[in-house]
């Protein structure tokens, strides 16, 4: 189910009444976790026993790493326990992407290998909460909190229907309070809530699907087609749509949950105003970034081995941040570039500018050099093919189209740039602030007048099947 | 205690409530102004197509009760068939609409060939050249996303988006903010002003007292011109050769229970010449009939089709449709392909 279908608009009505309806925590939290069941079962009923099962396995287990006093048995239970679960996201994820690659590699030496179309369908939201459930072990391996006794509260905090296919990633610390005291709607949580709601639809419905996807599929789809001015516009659209695609969930989410008295992390703080591709990290899909920071490139040793284990572990956290999103060597492309500008971030920063004082034009320099890299990074992410990466990227750089196609540029790309530079000044006007807080502290009429305006665009951006982006991966 | 209209605290329940109305208050009066607008300018609301409302029907092939009527095809079938009138006349049979404007069906037929439970009788409106090899993609994307996108979910939303549509101008995306958007930066024109209207069982009504018959027509003659003769033609064998292959489809259809009638569907005036003079009747439908296990239907064979009123030489009036319906099954039924 989409926040952006009338079906969601229907079923969050019904469960924010049964919700409040609910007397005892125990049976509010139970309808909770139906609701959440059934969110995920209006896609594909069958999935539902992969969530259930997994989530009832890593319960069980973590309380097995947490009864174990030998650290070699808990090591054991550990390791079992990433093995199913990046076994399950691999089989799913994987398997297609492995065995192309192993035919490629077979055709190089001469023995020809077609793999079987094995016709596999990834389970939606797997990655997300195969994510929980990994850092909910890991932290109990690490001994930072004690397993939860009761399955009800630990599935409610893997499948809580806000956040289950598309994040943000929750950790369990983060969640555990807020599942074991009671809570309901409150008026302010449901003013900023539904507020949250109206502009994350908002994002998704009227800039990301009515204004940028046309613009990014038209070039995506055709890219021999494009001039350079064609190619750039397209790029940026694309990167206009993947920030309102993706933080537009994000911002549904956190609604969502806030209406019904929960609060979930914030994964979006305008990262197309960050100064650096470290400030990028930490305000794109935070609680991803968080994640691998945490969990992955932290125990390959972070910064703690010296400046050249430092690269590597850079440059590896973010290469499996890119295979993450997907299973194709573009993804691994656009995780090798972050690397890369990771890398050589830190490397400037602490050579030649380890002393230098930026002024306010340098940093806003740097910002904008930061975003064009990652605007030309979305290019590998979008494109399906390394073939069609490599002809987009000649396209971006051809300067003898940019003049000529330039004129030739239709409204919906005229728009679309119109729209990106807008959605640009406003994440440097918001950088430093919080949108929930801005939200809450808006004089009451303009906040309506905002929102009315808004909510108006929304009715009048008509869709009819709009994926986010993000239920991919 | 600050007021949150002059300080920077957080807003207390009260002003919720008062943003709220004026969020609901704004966005209904604009919405209500906007649909005014375009309503004084003679448009009027209407269901539009989708992927989804094919899907709906694309459910409703399986019935043990009555026997699916599967009508596949393009614009020809989905705008000349009276869908109540068909139930009406054959109410042993289902009648389920999946043809597709401008879309040719081998797509589907292949789909509902490899569907198991499927046991149905399909109506396939296809001439000789929407069933070249090129043109057999044309409805994938429906299938496809039916095979992998279609759930419970966007059923009900779809449902939802049906009153929607059904009710309000501007749930037409022509209308939208983007698209208006656009107009107003190009300076365009108003959005196209249709002459039909679309169901919820995807037929549909042509009303061409509300449009240029002339103009229409002169533009099907050069779009059919452009697709026909600028470019070689598949001689009769490299044309028939792939549809074994279609017959396959036929055959595990029939295995099942089945039936498949392949039917090519009036045309008149220039187009039924440019037809006749590309894929010429007797070197291509003709051999094909002769070799598949379908049943097939010609026109042409049909006085009463043949002579079927076609404003733009290709479809009917809807004022036309119920006599097209009843001369279509008079003819199934007397050759022995469909029952009363």
């Amino acid at each position: 189910m989409q926040f952006d279908s009338f079906t969601f608009l229907l079923f969050f009505a019904i469960v924010l009444l049964v919700y409040n309806a609910v007397g005892a925590w125990s049976w509010r939290k139970n309808v909770l976790l139906v609701a959440s069941y059934a969110f995920y079962a209006a896609w594909n009923p069958p999935f539902l026993l992969l969530l259930a099962g997994s989530t009832t396995l890593d319960w069980w287990i973590a309380r097995r790493i947490d009864a174990q006093e030998d650290p070699r048995r808990r090591r054991t239970w550990l390791v079992l326990t990433l093995l199913l679960n990046f076994g399950v996201l691999g089989y799913f994820k994987y398997s297609g992407f492995l065995l192309d690659n192993l035919a490629q590699l077979l055709a190089v030496v001469g023995i020809t290998y077609k793999p079987p179309p094995l016709g596999i369908i990834l389970p939606i939201g797997i990655s997300f909460y195969t994510f929980h459930s990994v850092s909910y072990c890991i932290d109990v391996y690490r001994r930072k909190f004690a397993p939860t006794g009761n399955w009800r509260d630990y599935a409610l905090y893997v499948a809580f229907f806000p956040q289950l296919v598309a994040g943000p990633i929750v950790r369990w610390t983060q969640m555990r309070d807020q599942i074991e005291t009671a809570r309901r709607s409150t008026v302010e949580g449901l003013g900023l809530g539904l507020s949250l709601l109206v502009i994350g639809l908002f994002q998704k419905v009227a800039l990301a699907d009515a204004v940028f996807a046309p613009v990014a599929d038209a070039l995506f789809k055709t890219p021999t087609e494009a001039g350079t001015a064609d190619a750039w516009i397209g790029l940026l659209a694309f990167s206009g749509q993947i920030f309102c695609d993706f933080a537009g969930y994000s911002t549904c989410a956190i609604g969502a949950a806030l209406a019904l008295g929960f609060s979930l992390p914030i994964n979006f703080r305008s990262p197309y105003a960050a100064i650096g591709f470290s400030d990028f990290w930490r305000r794109w899909h935070i609680s991803l970034s968080s994640w691998l920071r945490d969990y992955l490139y932290v125990s390959l040793g972070g910064n703690r081995g010296g400046r050249w284990r430092t690269y590597r572990n850079l440059m590896l956290t973010m290469l499996i941040g890119g295979l993450w999103h997907g299973a194709a060597w573009t993804f691994v492309i656009w995780g090798g570039l972050h690397g890369l500008f990771l890398a050589l971030e830190r490397a400037l920063r602490e050579t030649w500018f380890a002393r230098y004082d930026d002024g306010a034009l340098a940093r806003f320099a740097y910002g904008m050099v930061t975003l064009l890299g990652a605007v030309y990074a979305w290019l590998w992410f979008r494109a399906g093919s390394l073939q069609t990466g490599w002809e987009l990227h000649h396209r971006l750089f051809s300067p003898f189209g940019a003049i000529a196609d330039a004129l030739t540029t239709r409204p919906a790309q005229h728009l679309a740039l119109l729209v990106f530079v807008a959605v640009v000044a406003v994440q440097w006007l918001m950088r430093e602030r919080d949108l929930q807080r801005v939200v809450a502290t808006l004089p009451a009429v303009v906040r309506g007048v905002v929102l009315g305006l808004m909510l108006w665009i929304i009715l009048l951006s008509p869709g009819d099947n709009h994926a986010f982006i993000y239920f991919q991966f | 205690m600050p007021s949150s209209t002059s300080s920077s605290e957080p807003a207390r329940g009260g002003h919720w409530l008062l943003s709220g109305v004026v969020t609901l208050l704004v966005a209904a009066g604009l919405t209500l102004a906007v649909e005014r607008y375009w309503r004084g300018k003679d448009y009027r609301p209407g269901l539009l197509d989708s992927p989804q409302l094919w899907s709906i029907q694309r459910d409703r092939v399986y019935d043990d009760e009555r026997i699916p009527l599967v009508l596949l095809g393009a614009s020809r079938i989905e705008f000349s068939v009276d869908m109540p009138l068909l139930a009406q006349l054959l109410p042993r049979y289902k009648p389920v609409m999946l043809a597709i404007n401008a879309h040719n069906p081998l797509a589907t037929l292949r789909d509902l060939a490899y569907d198991e439970k499927f046991k149905g009788v399909i109506l396939c409106d296809v001439d000789a050249r929407g069933m070249t090899r090129r043109y057999w993609e044309m409805q994938a994307a429906h299938n496809t996303y039916y095979r992998t996108q279609w759930n419970l979910s966007w059923r009900v939303h779809r449902l939802l988006l049906n009153v929607w549509q059904r009710h309000a101008v501007v749930a037409n995306p022509d209308f939208g903010a983007a698209a208006t958007a656009k107009r107003w930066l190009s300076n365009g024109p108003a959005p196209f002003k249709g002459y039909h209207v679309f169901r919820r069982d995807r037929s549909g009504d042509i009303h061409f007292d509300q449009t240029d018959v002339k103009a229409l027509t002169a533009h099907f003659e050069q779009d059919l011109n452009n697709s026909l003769f600028t470019k070689a033609l598949e001689t009769p064998e490299e044309w028939l050769a792939p549809l074994a292959e279609v017959n396959d489809w036929v055959r595990r259809i029939q295995q099942r229970g089945g039936k498949v009638i392949f039917y090519e569907t009036p045309t008149a005036g220039t187009l039924r010449k440019m037809a006749q003079m590309s894929y010429p009747r007797s070197l291509y439908w003709d051999r094909f009939a002769a070799t598949t296990p379908a049943a097939t239907l010609h026109y042409a064979d049909v006085p009463a089709l043949e002579a079927a009123p076609l404003p733009d030489q290709s479809h009917s009036d809807y004022r036309d449709k119920p006599q097209y319906t009843r001369d279509l099954v008079d003819a199934l039924v007397q050759r022995g392909l469909l029952e009363r």
